[in-house]
């Protein structure tokens, strides 16, 4: 038992090629597989949480089942799914090769399912939980805590064949419920700070310009910190807009200086945090 | 191990859980913590379930490992509001004298240190005076040290712990900002009304009805009939009734806004109506409330599964809802009284709440709160209280 325990080196989370990692969550996504918990992430929409997920499948090379969380989704749909329609059919033309006095050919898994039965370890991730009810949320963590459910209509239990490593992200400000968060470690990914920051163009970009990267990182955290701007850019936003300032051969790194900012519908998707960047930008351009 | 770290961060008020506690035990057998670096990461991840106590964490994680000042929570507090007097000092001498009800010229005479701790002891005072009963933070909004919500410093973002102790990452304290509740942002009220919805079969019929398949095709013995049904869709009717008149509400436009704009653009079914402090004879359409409007009676007709939802302070003299002539418009006297007119509403409307932006602690103040509070289950207009009140309006 002990033995299947201990991390071994392999297996241990250092990055991926994409996703730039600090110490800390690497840690933190260390000791929750080692603890066999769900770890659950929060943060601004934009910083990465997501990207994890992908990331530490592409780094441990372990197969990613997402699910999707869906505000009319009911704990059931992520378990499995039984056709009935199907076997309505095959009953009535017999012309399939499933038996249909055995329910188990109708019965399909989902997502996460999947990931129960699948033969090798998989990283699930549990996209944007705080969508669904709490009762859903509370469900489901019943079934990851025990790692098995139950499939009705044939009475069996599905018992996980291996330990998915599980990760869930939320957008929520509001806190989850008690017993739910009880059952997960925690991380919240805080924005990344500018030097953080150019690490991760950079990682994108490989072969931009100096000028170009420190430019827009200094402009992009100005029109961060601007007062009354509801939904601030975030990484996703910044990596947009500089693939769009590339892409304009009329542009050049020093507009960015003088005041110059295009494309600040890249960064700004709110009609009013989009007049008033470009306000500000207008007045930075008459001084 | 690390009892007694449990214990603390229990007393400055962090909800841990044992279970989590024992989890952390885990952790430390399977020698997964090495070194404090480990234990810092590894703690918070377990122990603390959201960012909001991630500061008081790093506060205690620094004082039990490196004796650091313990988080004193009224210091705490007493902190931030000093901090922004000053700036407010700054900004604009005068208004915060004013404020303070005391002479300009005698704060200009002391020196920064002085007039650090006169700030001190006046916000002491405050405390204590306004347990009390004395309302010295304004009721009317303008005071410069009303209930914070402004965060001095900027975000401040570790990145990289790579070079620094735990002790050091803790003692900077990266999570001040999301510590304070902020003010209610049109996010998160949608978050709090996404669940204010009524599922009924609406639109076309393209979902598969399962149940009345099998149904009807044992019927035609075997030979398969498919029936089809409307999914299910959000026809939630909501009346939404805001006080939008007298200067009383003046301090709360910004939230009601947030309120009104979210509840238009998600909400197909709604219909705005405002008025002055109370209702009396008429609701009106127009925010000006002159030219369309609509008789308390009117309402009678509507479908019984709405919900009505009041936005407003309850706050005006006792004999405008008492009183049989009340209302301060002449031709809104019909010689009912608005605090019955009130009451026929709450009977119309099966399913009513009213939403208040004074905070609840304030509302033994104001008589009428009370009575309108008998008629309307009342809920403060915070996060908390509008997830309540969305509990009441979904109760059967």
């Amino acid at each position: 038992m002990n033995k299947i325990n201990k991390i071994n080196k392999d297996e241990q989370f250092k990055g991926a090629k994409k996703y730039v990692l600090d110490e800390e969550l690497a840690q933190i996504v260390n000791i929750s597989m080692a603890l066999e918990m769900p770890l659950l992430l929060k943060g601004e929409p934009g910083t990465g949480k997501t990207m994890l997920a992908h990331s530490i499948a592409e780094s441990l090379k372990m197969p990613l089942i997402v699910l999707n969380v869906k505000s009319s989704m009911k704990l059931i749909d992520a378990l499995y799914q039984y056709d009935t329609l199907t076997r309505l059919n095959d009953s009535r033309f017999g012309d399939s090769n499933r038996d249909v006095s055995n329910i188990e050919d109708y019965i399909k898994m989902s997502k996460i399912g999947q990931a129960f039965t699948a033969d090798k370890r998989t990283v699930l991730l549990i996209d944007e939980i705080d969508k669904a009810d709490t009762d859903f949320q509370d469900d489901m963590l019943d079934v990851l805590d025990q790692m098995e459910f139950d499939i009705f209509e044939i009475d069996k239990t599905i018992p996980a064949k291996q330990r998915p490593v599980i990760i869930i992200t939320s957008n929520a400000k509001k806190d989850l419920s008690d017993p739910f968060l009880g059952r997960c470690n925690f991380h919240h990914i805080a924005f990344p700070d500018p030097k953080m920051m150019r690490k991760i163009i950079k990682v994108h970009f490989k072969d931009i310009s100096t000028d170009l990267l420190e430019n827009a990182i200094d402009t992009f955290y100005v029109l961060r910190d601007l007062d009354r701007i509801e939904k601030k850019p975030a990484t996703r936003e910044l990596i947009n807009w500089i693939r769009a300032l590339q892409a304009d051969p009329d542009f050049k790194p020093k507009k960015l200086i003088k005041g110059d900012v295009p494309f600040l519908g890249v960064l700004f998707k709110k009609s009013r945090d989009y007049e008033a960047a470009s306000n500000n930008v207008q007045r930075r351009r008459m001084f | 191990m690390f009892i007694e770290f449990f214990y603390k961060l229990k007393s400055v008020g962090i909800p841990v859980s044992p279970t989590s506690f024992l989890t952390l035990q885990k952790a430390l057998h399977k020698n997964l913590i090495n070194s404090v670096d480990d234990f810092y990461t590894s703690s918070r991840t377990i122990l603390i379930k959201g960012e909001r106590y991630f500061d008081l964490f790093d506060q205690v994680f620094a004082h039990h490992f490196q004796g650091a000042e313990m988080p004193d929570y009224e210091g705490v507090e007493i902190d931030d509001l000093l901090r922004t007097m000053l700036e407010e000092w700054l900004r604009d001498p005068k208004e915060l004298a004013d404020a303070l009800g005391i002479d300009e010229d005698e704060l200009n005479k002391l020196s920064p240190d002085e007039l650090i701790e006169y700030f001190k002891e006046r916000l002491k005072e405050q405390t204590e005076r306004h347990e009390g009963g004395n309302k010295w933070i304004g009721t009317g909004g303008t005071s410069p040290v009303g209930h914070s919500g402004y965060h001095p410093e900027g975000m401040r973002v570790g990145g990289e712990s790579k070079n620094k102790s735990a002790v050091k990452v803790a003692m900077e304290r990266r999570y001040k900002d999301y510590s304070h509740e902020g003010p209610l942002t049109q996010a998160m009220v949608g978050e709090a009304l996404k669940r204010l919805r009524n599922m009924v079969p609406s639109g076309p019929k393209d979902q598969v009805d399962v149940d009345e398949t099998i149904y009807q095709t044992m019927r035609n013995a075997g030979e398969i009939e498919i029936l089809f049904e409307s999914s299910l869709r959000d026809k939630l009717k909501i009346v939404l009734a805001i006080d939008n008149g007298g200067w009383s509400m003046d301090p709360h436009v910004e939230v009601v806004q947030t309120l009104f704009d979210y509840a238009r653009s998600q909400f197909k079914e709604i219909k705005t109506y405002f008025f002055h402090n109370t209702v009396y004879d008429r609701l009106w359409e127009d925010p000006a409330r002159r030219v369309k409007a609509k008789r308390v009676e009117e309402f009678a007709g509507n479908d019984p599964e709405t919900r009505l939802i009041f936005v407003g302070d309850a706050s005006m003299a006792p004999y405008e809802l008492m009183g049989v002539d009340g209302s301060v418009y002449v031709s809104d006297r019909s010689g009912n009284p608005s605090i019955s007119r009130l009451r026929y509403l709450s009977e119309i409307f099966s399913h009513s709440v009213w939403l208040n932006p004074v905070a609840e602690g304030m509302w033994h103040y104001t008589r009428t709160i009370g009575e309108i509070a008998d008629i309307f289950p009342m809920f403060e207009l915070s996060l908390d209280g509008l997830d309540k009140a969305i509990t009441h309006l979904m109760a059967k």
